[in-house]
């Protein structure tokens, strides 16, 4: 890792990095199982922000211990956070210039 | 990672006034490796690529036609292991950074390759999914416009895992060969595990938005 920017920083060890993967892989048995609760008994809906949420908490936990985002420069979380920000604002905003979020209901 | 580099103490050495130059001479004005933030910047960059898939798939993938659409024969099952595969990789991935950042070699080489074995697992596993769309479902990539998008955005997806166990074997190939990795390749590996991660949150995402919601 960078000596200039994250030396300085603890980072996590292969103990940790293998709760966070132990963390990602139970958010992910809870999406499967909140896909088939809602194919037997319905969630009126939750499932769509409920499925969003994990999955954004999914990827914070990749883009942050994995990638070592927290860890670096903010120089560089900007730099990504600006394409995230980017892609999201147009996309988003062409999705529902189309109408296409009435996928989820 | 700020690049630097060891001065030569010869003649034509070039000479420094603070003690802080005496030995490392930081050549970037960002203080981040060049390459490092190339990568950033490219993988910033890939959210726009794989923004527009996503946005197609959302614009079609729930719409009906005449032929089978992807959210009709969708395998949750299977592909929530693929999945799983796949995050394990990243898993394995950070081991094989986190090995070489604590000197060891064989570890190191060790992490890359299973890294690069649950890769092919997942592209295996897509190889499969598409083969059986195909033959049994017959939704081909022009059956329609919902099949279409499927097919670019996770066959787009697949060639980036593709390029990924490409990259992931010749470091494990260098590795084989020199030894070990060397400071120089320790940065490519760093850059290769930024750019499999990235492969990774884009699938969390996928997996989430056209597969999950998409079949429910």
């Amino acid at each position: 890792m960078s000596e200039t920017t994250s030396d300085h920083v603890e980072h996590p060890s292969t103990r940790d990095y293998v709760r966070i993967a132990i963390f990602l892989a139970v958010l992910t048995a809870i999406e499967v199982a909140l896909f088939y609760i809602e194919e037997a008994v319905g969630l009126r809906g939750w499932e769509g922000p409920l499925l969003i949420a994990l999955s954004t908490i999914k990827f914070i936990a990749v883009v942050g211990w994995f990638m070592h985002l927290r860890f670096e420069d903010s120089f560089l979380s900007k730099f990504f956070g600006a394409g995230f920000v980017l892609a999201m604002g147009l996309y988003g905003i062409m999705l529902l210039a189309f109408g296409a979020f009435a996928l989820f209901g | 990672m700020a690049e630097t580099f060891e001065i030569e103490e010869g003649e034509d050495a070039p000479r420094h006034d603070t003690a802080a130059d005496d030995h490392h001479v930081v050549h970037e004005s960002t203080g981040i490796d060049n390459r490092k933030l190339g990568m950033w910047v490219f993988l910033s960059s890939e959210f726009l690529f794989f923004g527009a898939f996503i946005s197609n798939y959302l614009l079609y993938g729930g719409r009906d036609f005449a032929t089978t659409v992807p959210r009709d024969i969708y395998d949750i099952p299977f592909t929530s292991i693929s999945s799983f595969v796949l995050l394990m990789s990243s898993l394995t991935m950070v081991l094989a950074h986190h090995a070489l950042s604590t000197g060891d070699q064989s570890g190191t080489k060790t992490w890359l390759m299973a890294t690069a074995l649950l890769g092919s697992v997942f592209l295996g596993g897509q190889v499969f999914e598409f083969y059986e769309f195909i033959t049994v479902y017959d939704m081909t990539l022009t059956s329609n416009p919902a099949a279409s998008a499927f097919y670019m955005l996770t066959g787009f997806h697949g060639t980036h895992v593709a390029i990924g166990i490409i990259m992931l074997l010749s470091l494990f190939g260098i590795a084989r060969r020199q030894g070990g990795l060397s400071e120089k390749h320790g940065m490519n590996l760093e850059l290769v595990g930024l750019y499999w991660h990235f492969v990774d949150i884009i699938w969390i995402v996928i997996f989430t938005l056209v597969y999950l919601l998409g079949a429910s």
